[in-house]
Parts: structure tokens; C-alpha cells; sequence
């Protein structure tokens, strides 16, 4: 019990008393607030706990040798509780923004313990805690400006530890400069060696991250029938439409709409369309199920049969986006900030509200093992799975259409072959383009784009296989969604913009259930289903060809203000590298020292070292030469005196005579 | 630790940035490791007296500078002074750091911290107070060293040492002895000032020029001066007690022989101080030698059996005991007693405490 009190009573530490430390703690708390408003647009509470805790760390380097009053703690102790008041609030009612309230939280809790940092402990706490900031912006970033920001807090995580080492010694806070410098450039460019050579291991994910709390918004009525907002005009409450229609077709911008940090790129699937009438795709199953807003793997269908594992999506909304959970299928487990989600009848969630910028939901998802010789392996059934027949039903394809859909499947002889080889006469036969015209009146789109036109957008092609694949009897749908987006794999991130909204078909198949086909020229027929290389190496290597001449000009824009670092650092080498080449020259032209006097010098050194004493400053060499009793140095000795005291220096012949002897 | 935790989360969570931030710690450690090698290698520790703060009383305060200057070490310390410890740290080729020094001197402990040990060194001196007679010993220093993070320490240890000998305090007890003693000494002369060749002995600070001899001093290849021995010259012979039964009491011998061989050696005389069972002190004119003696008693000195010491045949014999032996106390011409044991004699005696001074 004594142990636990005396535990309790946190004696101080040298480090809470050393205000090297102290900075050191303060300036990594203010990277994580940097990185949080610049990557996780969180400005006020960043703003105002940093001067807080600007003026809370004077206040308790201050007052550290005083004992803490009782009403000072139980004040602290109450704003600690209003903190966590104001997370939930924030959460349930956006006072704040509702962005990264975790975050917020973390923040406000540094910033009221910075008035207590009497402690041991107290100062790693805000340490540890700015690390979890960095973490949480780390979800967020999105480029490689903010290694910066990383590089720095790591060496202000070492001046810590440096000055805590120190203060423990009750030295002062002053190390070699330049061994330390070089210490500290050299793990920074080994850190990033490291990192470029060395594949990241790639572990199971535990959950999806929790990055927002949930609100207390929850579903108004039933569940509207949805479909993609970015090209339909007609919505529900959320800001879903309820169908795909190919007559119509909005304009799609280059806008960024979703981040999605990921470990492997995918189609981000939202909506899917099973009934095809009349140039348009709906649902004929409006059921659903209401499900917590944390999703586990136990109410989840069980795990596919063959699958490469899991991996972790994190989306990070930018625009007002309709509530639909865009993500990788098939989903394993799912975290999203709202009271409640739904899953439709076709595996689809649903949130009560729209997405709105700030919102961050995460998703893991199984990465399916899709080959072609397994899934040539799998027999066609001919049986509309799910018990739904809309799978089979080709709706209004004309007889022209399913006739092309035979010739084009001619010689297949599985249903892999066939998907495969009407996939590839759409590629091969059709052309894309966005600047469609108009369908014309009394025109079934299919047939028009088929027979017609024959160019279309993803839609066009995607409604053509998937009803030419009916009409063959093999079970398949429409899935809409977006593409993975701009995908860097160094970072493990896209950035999905309006253009990247996408369709493609969902083709049965017995033995691995619904597998995405993409018939759009330009995309793989099968969605690449392999994780990437976890090698930033490889990651690199794989940036490399699509480096072009103006992409240095276009990195660098990327990174905004931070654009003159590289710049600033360019200057420096080049400065750096001018006064070597000065100093250098300098060095060259000094007056020559006489031949022999610095050979012979180094070697009265090296004599001196062999026999195991130097000579100490006030002793003359014949003084040196007579305690230490060496034949060699007494010789040694006369050519060092005659060199310094008669100018006499030895040529470079006597001086290796002597060094012979020596060795 | 930290590099573990990193790596979990970067694998668990798809953020890549927990790899490269991994990354930098391990390489960080990696840099420590390497650092901390570097810096052990090059630093090395140097103990030295760089002086002393005499104590009130001290006979440092007192003694001719002449007297001084002939000391053995730069600044003699005697019982009670405070000595100045200099702790250094010497780099090879560059600035290093940090690293700490600790170990015990006279069984206190000593301990500095540095961050920065510059190219031309680091120094910090320790005064160490209130010294009991005896040699000063260094005992398990080490140079402990680092990375400046702290993650990689190693340590040099160093091996026992001496840094100094704390001499006994002494005073002059002649205005203690019976004036016609006190004529007599006054009377005599001067060491080496007489007219007899007594020998010739290394040349000191002070000696007249006139006394160098020339053709000894080419063939040993130092100053060396002839020394004359004044007639009739004293010669003391002070035998202490070689079992003293605690500390205190043979600090107190101590004092009084040094005190007896100081007023002697003065005066011109000769000294030999003796416990039973040890080497005799050296250099019967060298007050040091005799000084020197007496800081390490009774280290010297074997208690196992009282023996009679040959009184000089032209001399005086004084016995300084806690314990007076009979056969001892017969022999003598003076006796101190320290302490109150029972003494049985004609002999004259004195009897002291443990205060000085007397």
C-alpha cells in the first residue's frame, strides 16, 4: 500500500526541471498541432491549446520547486472532464466541426496538463500524446511534404531524450556540435534508407480506425432506393438518387471528393443495380437491416473462400457525398462516425446522412484471390443466385444485342472464357468518350450504343455486358462506385476526384461469388487483386516511369509552402559544396612545409604512442628521450631537434629508415 | 520499443508514415550505438592535486617557505586541511561527450556530469575538507560515457590509486622542555654549515652555489651539493607505539613525534623514527621523509611484539605510547604517554589526551 501511495505521489523528475526539455516537449506538441491543421483542417482548438499550453509550461517551470495546491488540481482534474464533455458534444453536435475530435481531445489534454508539469512522467505524457496527434494526422496526409513535419518531431523526440540524459547527469544541456549534427543527419538519411529498402511488414488489421465519434443522427424513414449522385439529378434525404439512368449524364470535374488511405488499390463500390427498364438500372429488393455503427467480423458474412487476407481503407470525405459506404467488397468489419448504418439487400451500407467534408469512416475489407485458372475452374449454374432472378433477367436487350453477345462467346467453353472474351470485344470493338450525345427518342441506350454510336462511357459499357451476360445465362449486375483514384504506392494512398465515379459488372461465379469485371477500354478486364509491394523501394520503382519532364515542377507545387524546402536545401548543398571546393583550393596553395618535417613529425608521434607514454608538454624531447630509454628514439629525437631548432629537416629516405626501425 | 510499437501500428493500420517515423528511431538508436562507441573511445580520466586550503592552525601556514618548497608535493597537506582535487577529462582529436565521472576519494563519494568535453579538455575541481592523516586514496573511478541520448552507456574503469598523503599536524613542543634543554638547542648549529664533509646529497632550492659540487654533479648528471655536518649534532631516535588501540590516539602519536622530529631537524639535528616490527623512517634530515613516516603509521608498523630499539650512542631516545612497556620506558630518555594508562617509572613522562594542541 505504501508502494502504491509513494507511486501515487509522482516525485519529480530532473526533466520537468530542465526548460531544454520543456522546450523540446512544447516544440513537438507544436509539429502535431502544424500537422493537424494543415493535414486534418482542424484550426481552433489546434490554435487556442497551443497558446495554452505555451503559457502552461511557463506556469509550471515557474512554480515546479512549489508544492501543487489542491484547488489547482481539482481545477485541472474539472477541465480535463470539460475536455471529454466537449469531445462528445463536438461529436453529437458539431460545435467545433465535428472534425478529429479524438484529436481535439488529445490536444486540450496536453494543453491543460502543460499547468501540472511538476511530475515524473508528465513531460513523456506530452510527448507520447503529440506522437498520437502525428498518428492521427498521419491518417490524413496526403503528401510528401509532411515527412517535414515527421523529420522534426523525431529530432525533437531526441533533443528530448538528449536533454532528459543530460538533466539526469546534472550536466548542462551542451553536447559536441558537430558530432551530433553528424549523428543526427546520419539517422535521418539511414531512418530514410530504411524505410525506401526495407518491405514494410503487412499485419492483420485488428479493426477499422476509429478517427471520429459517432453522432446522434439517425434514419428518418425507410431505406429509398439509391443510386450514384454524382450523374443522376434525383435524390433521397441522404442525397442518394434512387436509379441509374443512361439517358442522362452529369458533368464530372477533377475535384478531389474522398481520400482513401489504403493498403491495397481497389474499385471503392457503392451502389448496386440488379433491374435494367427502359434505359435505366433500379433495385427490385428494398429490404435492409440496421446495424451499430461499428460493424465486427461476426455480423458479417463469413470470409470468401479464397482470399489474400485483409486490408484497411480509411476515407477521408471531402465533398457533401451522399450516405452510402464507398469501399472495398467484400467488407470484413467497418467503423463509420453515425448512431446507425444499414446494409441493403445486395451488401451495401448506408448512413442516415449525408457525408459531409471532415468525415472519416473506415472499412476492412478481404483482398479476393482472383486468378484466371480458378475461376475457370468454376461451373456455370445457369441459377440466379440469392434467390433473386433480376440476376438473370437481360430486361430489354434486343435480339441483335444477344445475338452479338453468342458471336462474341463463340469457343468459350466455361464461364470464365465467356466473360473474358465479350469483356474484350466491348474493349476491342467499342471506343470511350465522355462527350455523348444525347439518346435519341424512343431509343433503347444499349442498342444505341451498341449498334450506333459505339462509344459510350463506363455506364454504356457496363449495362451492355451485363445484360449480354444475362441473356447467356450467366447471373450478373451493376456496380457503381469510383475507381481507386490517383494511387501512390509509396504512401499507400489515392486521392478519388469527381472523374474517378466508375460502373462495371458483378459476374457470379460458384466458386468465389460476386467478382468485379470492368469491360471500359484502357482498365484491366479483372481488377487487379494483389496487395502492392510493401517495398517503399518498390513503390518508388513503380513512380519512376511516370515521371516526366514536368512532374519536379508539379511535385514541387504539390508540397505549398514547403516547396522552398527543397529549394532552400538545393541552395544549401550548392553553397556547401562551393566552399569545399574554395577551401579546397585554399588548402592546395598553402606554403609547402619543408619535405620530410611532417613525415618525420608523425612519426615522433607514432613513436611516442608505441611506447606508451607521450611526452608530456613541459618536457623537452631530450628530457622525453632520456626517461624512456629507446635506441630508436634517441636517433629520432636528434633529427626532431635538428628539424625544429637548425632547420635541418631530414630527407624522406632517413625518415622511412626510421620508420623501418620503428616497425 | 518505440520502433516495435510503430511497426505494429504501420502494419495494422496501412499509414506508411508509422514506417518511415519507425524507421528514424531505429536508425536513431543504430546512430546512438555508433556514436557511443566513438565517444568511449577517445576520453580518458586524470586525477591530480592542484593545492590545498590549509585549516586554521595548519602547520602550512607556519612553515618556512624555504621548508615548503622542498615538500615532496607541490602543496603538503596536513591533517584537517582541505585539498584541491582536480578532475579532468582529456579527448582524442575532437570535442566529446557527454560522460560522467564518479568514484571515491577518502571514501567519499565524487561525482561530475558532463555534456560537452571540449577539444583542450574538461576540468572540475573538488575540495575535499577536513583530511585525516594518511594517504588519500582514489578508490573505483571510472569514466562512464555515452550516446547523447542516453540509450548506450559503457564504462572505463580506472585502477586504485594515491593521490595524496596527508601529513601529520605538528607543533613545536620546545617551549614545553626545560630551559637548559632549550639553551642547548638554540645553540646548536646549522645543518650542512659546518666544517666536517658529512656527504653530499641532491641539490635543493636554497642551497648556496658555493656548495655545489661540480665534478659529482657532471657524473650524475644533476646538481649535487656538499654537505657539511655540524659538531656535536643531535640525533633523535623517537620510538611510537606500534599497536596504537584506535585511530584517534595514533593520530595524536603522530602529531607529537612529527612535533619532536620537527623541533629536532630544525635545530640541525638527525631522526629516525621506529615501530617495532617495520622499516625505520629515511633520510634523517629530511623532515618529509620523517613527515611521511608518520602519515602512514601505524600501516608501518607491526604489532605483534614490542622490541627494544637501539638507542643512538650520541643520542636521546623518546618513546611515544598509549601502552608503556616497561623495558621501553627504561631505555628512554623522555616519554609521552597518550592516554591515562598506569606507567611505572623514574623516568620523566608526559602525559597527554587526544586534544592538540597540547
Amino acid at each position: 500500500m505504501a508502494l502504491v501511495t509513494r507511486w501515487l505521489r509522482l516525485p519529480a523528475s530532473p526533466i520537468e526541471h530542465s526548460i531544454e526539455g520543456r522546450a523540446f516537449v512544447f516544440s513537438g506538441f507544436s509539429v502535431a498541432m502544424l500537422a493537424i491543421a494543415l493535414y486534418g483542417q482542424d484550426y481552433i482548438v489546434p490554435i487556442l491549446a497551443f497558446v495554452a499550453t505555451a503559457i502552461g509550461h511557463v506556469v509550471s517551470y515557474r512554480e515546479r520547486n512549489r508544492k501543487r495546491g489542491l484547488w489547482r488540481q481539482v481545477f485541472l482534474a474539472a477541465l480535463v472532464f470539460g475536455a471529454l464533455f466537449y469531445v462528445i458534444a463536438d461529436s453529437a453536435l458539431a460545435l467545433f466541426g465535428g472534425v478529429l475530435p479524438q484529436a481535439n481531445f488529445a490536444i486540450l489534454l496536453v494543453a491543460i496538463t502543460s499547468f501540472d508539469l511538476k511530475t515524473r512522467r508528465n513531460c513523456y505524457s506530452s510527448m507520447w500524446i503529440s506522437l498520437a496527434i502525428l498518428y492521427l494526422a498521419a491518417v490524413y496526409a496526403w503528401d510528401y511534404a509532411f515527412g517535414i513535419l515527421l523529420a522534426l518531431w523525431a529530432l525533437y523526440l531526441a533533443g528530448f531524450w538528449i536533454a532528459s540524459h543530460l538533466k539526469r547527469m546534472e550536466a548542462g544541456v551542451r553536447v559536441p556540435a558537430r558530432a551530433l549534427a553528424l549523428m543526427l543527419a546520419a539517422a535521418i538519411l539511414g531512418g530514410v534508407g530504411w524505410f525506401v529498402a526495407v518491405p514494410q511488414p503487412s499485419g492483420v488489421p485488428i479493426s477499422p480506425l476509429v478517427i471520429s465519434l459517432p453522432n446522434f443522427s439517425n434514419f428518418k424513414g425507410g431505406l429509398e432506393s439509391p443510386a450514384l449522385p454524382l450523374v443522376q439529378l434525383t435524390g433521397d434525404s441522404t442525397g442518394a438518387s434512387s436509379s441509374v439512368d443512361l439517358h442522362f449524364r452529369g458533368r464530372l470535374g477533377d475535384a478531389p471528393v474522398m481520400y482513401v488511405r489504403t493498403g491495397a488499390p481497389a474499385y471503392w463500390r457503392g451502389l448496386v443495380f440488379d433491374e435494367y427498364r427502359d434505359g435505366a438500372w433500379t433495385t427490385t429488393n428494398h429490404g435492409y437491416r440496421e446495424m451499430q455503427p461499428y460493424v465486427p467480423p461476426r455480423f458479417m458474412p463469413p470470409a470468401p473462400p479464397h482470399n489474400l487476407g485483409t486490408f484497411v481503407q480509411t476515407f477521408r470525405v471531402l465533398r457533401p457525398l451522399p450516405g452510402v459506404i464507398n469501399a472495398a467488397y467484400p467488407i470484413q468489419s467497418l467503423y463509420a462516425p453515425v448512431a446507425a448504418l444499414r446494409e441493403d439487400a445486395y451488401g451495401t451500407f448506408h448512413t442516415p446522412d449525408a457525408l459531409r467534408p471532415g468525415q472519416t469512416y473506415s472499412v476492412v475489407s478481404y483482398l479476393p484471390d482472383l486468378s484466371a485458372d480458378a475461376l475457370r475452374g468454376d461451373e456455370l449454374e445457369r441459377v440466379a443466385p440469392q434467390n433473386n432472378p433480376a440476376y438473370l433477367d437481360p430486361g430489354s436487350l434486343s435480339p441483335r444485342a444477344r445475338q452479338m453477345a453468342v458471336e462474341a462467346t463463340k469457343g468459350a467453353s466455361n464461364e470464365f472464357d465467356a466473360v473474358m472474351a465479350l469483356t474484350g470485344y466491348l474493349q476491342r470493338g467499342y471506343q470511350y468518350t465522355l462527350d455523348l450525345p444525347r439518346v435519341p427518342a424512343g431509343r433503347d441506350p444499349v442498342d444505341w450504343f451498341l449498334f450506333d454510336v459505339k462509344t459510350g462511357y463506363c455506364e454504356q459499357f457496363a449495362t451492355a455486358e451485363t445484360l449480354m451476360l444475362r441473356s447467356l445465362g450467366i447471373p450478373a449486375r451493376l456496380a457503381t462506385g469510383y475507381g481507386t483514384g490517383d494511387y501512390d504506392p509509396l504512401l499507400n494512398q489515392a486521392v478519388v476526384r469527381e472523374h474517378d465515379a466508375h460502373a462495371w459488372v458483378e459476374v457470379w461465379f460458384s466458386g468465389h461469388g460476386w467478382v468485379p469485371v470492368d469491360p471500359t477500354p484502357g482498365v484491366a478486364p479483372l481488377a487487379a487483386t494483389r496487395f502492392p509491394n510493401h517495398w517503399a523501394g518498390g513503390g518508388v520503382a513503380r513512380l519512376l516511369p511516370h515521371l516526366t519532364v514536368g512532374a519536379p515542377a508539379a511535385a514541387l507545387g504539390s508540397l505549398g509552402v514547403f516547396a522552398v524546402v527543397p529549394l532552400a536545401m538545393g541552395i544549401a548543398i550548392v553553397f556547401v559544396l562551393a566552399y569545399a571546393w574554395l577551401r579546397r583550393r585554399v588548402w592546395r596553395r598553402r606554403p609547402k612545409t619543408p619535405p620530410g618535417e611532417s613525415e618525420l613529425l608523425r612519426l615522433y608521434e607514432r613513436l611516442q604512442r608505441r611506447l606508451g607514454r607521450r611526452r608530456a608538454p613541459p618536457e623537452t624531447p631530450l628530457e622525453y628521450q632520456r626517461l624512456m630509454q629507446s635506441d630508436v628514439l634517441v636517433d629520432v629525437t636528434k633529427a626532431v631537434n635538428e628539424g625544429v631548432y637548425a632547420g635541418r629537416w631530414p630527407d624522406p629516405t632517413r625518415v622511412r629508415d626510421f620508420a623501418e626501425r620503428i616497425s | 520499443m518505440l520502433w516495435l510499437v510503430l511497426e505494429w501500428y504501420g502494419a495494422t493500420s496501412e499509414v506508411p508514415w508509422l514506417f518511415l517515423l519507425a524507421a528514424w528511431i531505429l536508425a536513431l538508436v543504430v546512430a546512438a550505438a555508433a556514436y557511443a562507441w566513438w565517444n568511449r573511445a577517445g576520453l580518458w580520466l586524470q586525477l591530480a592535486v592542484r593545492g590545498n586550503v590549509p585549516a586554521s592552525g595548519s602547520p602550512a601556514e607556519d612553515l618556512p617557505e624555504s621548508v615548503l618548497r622542498s615538500a615532496p608535493q607541490m602543496a603538503p597537506v596536513f591533517e584537517g586541511d582541505a585539498l584541491e582535487l582536480e578532475v579532468a577529462l582529456h579527448t582524442r582529436g575532437s570535442s566529446r561527450g557527454p560522460a560522467w565521472v564518479e568514484g571515491q576519494l577518502n571514501g567519499r563519494r565524487v561525482e561530475f556530469g558532463a555534456g560537452l568535453v571540449p577539444k583542450k579538455g574538461w576540468r572540475r575541481m573538488k575540495i575535499v575538507s577536513e583530511l585525516r592523516r594518511g594517504p588519500v586514496g582514489a578508490t573505483g573511478w571510472r569514466v562512464s560515457t555515452s550516446d547523447p541520448l542516453g540509450f548506450f552507456t559503457g564504462r572505463r574503469p580506472y585502477a586504485d590509486s594515491e593521490v595524496a598523503l596527508v601529513f601529520p599536524r605538528f607543533t613545536s613542543l620546545a617551549m614545553r622542555r626545560e630551559p637548559h634543554e632549550l639553551q642547548a638547542s638554540l645553540a646548536a648549529p646549522r645543518a650542512g654549515s659546518g666544517n666536517e664533509l658529512f656527504g653530499i646529497r641532491e641539490y635543493r632550492p636554497g642551497d648556496s652555489l658555493r656548495r655545489i659540487h661540480w665534478r659529482s654533479s657532471a657524473r650524475h648528471g644533476e646538481l649535487v651539493v656538499r654537505e657539511y655536518e655540524p659538531p656535536g649534532v643531535q640525533t633523535l631516535a623517537i620510538f611510537v607505539d606500534p599497536a596504537p588501540s584506535s585511530l584517534e590516539i595514533a593520530d595524536q602519536i603522530a602529531r607529537i613525534a612529527a612535533s619532536e622530529a620537527w623541533d629536532c631537524i630544525r635545530e640541525g639535528g638527525r631522526v629516525v623514527i621506529s615501530a617495532s616490527g617495520g622499516e625505520p623512517s629515511a633520510s634523517p634530515r629530511d623532515l618529509w621523509s620523517q613527515l611521511e613516516w608518520l602519515a602512514r603509521y601505524p600501516a608501518n608498523s607491526s604489532p605483534r611484539s614490542w622490541e627494544v630499539a637501539a638507542k643512538p650512542p650520541e643520542g636521546l631516545l623518546v618513546l611515544i605510547t598509549a601502552a608503556p612497556n616497561a623495558d621501553l620506558v627504561e631505555v628512554a630518555d623522555r616519554v609521552w604517554v597518550v592516554g591515562d594508562a598506569a606507567i611505572d617509572t623514574d623516568v620523566p613522562f608526559e602525559r597527554v589526551g587526544l586534544q592538540w594542541p597540547l
